[in-house]
């Protein structure tokens, strides 16, 4: 007879120590557990609070005003179509929530994609625009990006954030992944299955080929960024108290970590993309 | 043989609104952890306890092991003549709905779709998909 699993628990430690037991495998590749709530009810919550104005106004920033809906929307809690008509709700004009539908957007396009593709996301949709071959990116992650210990502040930020919360703002991920892959020239697969340990929102179609949209193997160019453009975002938080402030691999201007970093690709090629 | 369905509710649709929960309200309902796909994704405690915490609000009974076989057992002990779903484009979830398939008449339940596109989409670039939808994406519906 098939055992039922546990619905009773006395407290959220309780759930979590349970779990725990019943997925040993789980609680090592990270036992850490956030206040994030999962359900309806904690979803619902986020919901009533959208502000798509002041989302448009400030999403690229780390203290920007991000929904955090993403991992109910990955786990189908909510649907895209009614977190749409939540949004269209909270403005005067559909343009006002423009900036956030068309992120929705990006969900259900992946998800499309995923549709006609399946286990294809793992795969290179199309050769790399950066010069390099596949065989040049490392088949592992380095174990101090995933221990938070590469001496560079923002990248550790990142990665302690990742596995002891299980979020990361768009933008973060954006950095980390190309830091991974271009000046750590790690394979981006590498780099997501990471991801998809720890994210909350860990989808296969979102996250891989945001990967692959980073790595070039979906996109005309590769994603990159330097210093200033990730000291702006992150209003200087991290710069400021980095051991390697006067020796960090991203300050300088595009076209120079372009060269750098792409010694290869094809020549006189469009700025690359600094971020979507 | 009863006329009620069973209910399989995964992981890409865990609203209490779903398509598959709202149609057969009362019916029996499973959730199936899937060991196979846990060994080989690895996930992280946080997202079990997310997850969990989802299925906590859901009324249905939670079991681990092949979700196939784990699916037909339910069934068979609900004496259900067939089982309900809602989509998933996950590939995983294909193969699972052949094996029911083979065995059991299975329905899956479309979810409410973002945008209605009238033809075939363009999918090479997010800025082509994006020119086809857009219109249809910003168009309030109810409330």
């Amino acid at each position: 007879m098939p055992s039922d699993m546990r619905r009773d628990f006395a407290s959220r430690d309780d759930l979590i120590a349970y779990l725990a037991a019943e997925f040993p495998a789980a609680a090592a590749a990270g036992a850490s557990v956030p206040e994030t709530r999962g359900g309806r009810v904690a979803a619902a919550r986020l919901l009533s609070s959208l502000d798509p104005r002041r989302y448009a106004a400030s999403r690229n920033l780390l203290a920007g005003a991000v929904t955090r809906l993403s991992a109910y929307l990955r786990h189908g809690v909510l649907s895209l179509a009614e977190v749409r008509d939540a949004a269209l709700r909270a403005v005067d004009r559909p343009d006002e929530a423009a900036k956030l539908i068309s992120e929705l957007a990006w969900r259900d396009y992946w998800q499309r994609v995923y549709a006609t593709i399946g286990d294809e996301v793992w795969r290179d949709r199309e050769p790399a625009k950066t010069g390099e071959p596949p065989h040049a990116y490392a088949a592992e992650l380095p174990p101090e990006i995933a221990e938070g210990r590469t001496g560079l502040a923002c990248m550790d930020a990142f990665s302690r954030q990742l596995v002891t919360t299980g979020y990361l703002h768009n933008h973060a991920r954006m950095w980390l992944a190309a830091y991974i892959v271009h000046w750590r020239r790690v394979a981006w697969q590498a780099g997501a299955r990471w991801f998809l340990q720890h994210l909350l929102d860990g989808d296969p179609a979102s996250n891989n080929l945001s990967w692959q949209w980073v790595a070039s193997t979906f996109s005309h160019k590769p994603y990159m960024f330097n210093r200033e453009n990730l000291e702006r975002f992150s209003e200087g938080v991290y710069c400021r108290g980095c051991p390697l402030r006067d020796s960090c691999p991203f300050d300088d201007s595009y076209e120079a970590l372009s060269a750098q970093l792409f010694p290869r690709m094809e020549a006189n090629p469009e700025p690359p993309r600094r971020r979507r | 043989m009863s006329a009620q369905p069973v209910v399989w509710v995964h992981a890409d649709c865990l609203s209490p609104h779903g398509p598959a929960l709202a149609a057969h309200p009362g019916a029996p309902a499973i959730f199936v952890w899937d060991d196979a796909l846990l060994a080989e994704y690895r996930i992280s405690l946080k997202r079990m306890v997310f997850i969990y915490e989802c299925l906590l609000e859901l009324p249905l009974t939670i079991r681990r092991g092949d979700v196939a076989e784990q699916l037909l057992a339910f069934a068979a002990a609900h004496g259900a003549a067939s089982l309900v779903t809602t989509e998933s484009p996950s590939p995983r979830f294909a193969t699972i709905c052949a094996h029911v398939a083979a065995r059991l008449p299975l329905r899956v339940l479309p979810v409410e779709p973002f945008v209605e596109p009238p033809g075939r989409l363009d999918l090479g670039r997010f800025s082509r998909y994006w020119r086809a939808v857009e219109a249809d994406a910003l168009r309030p519906r109810r409330g």
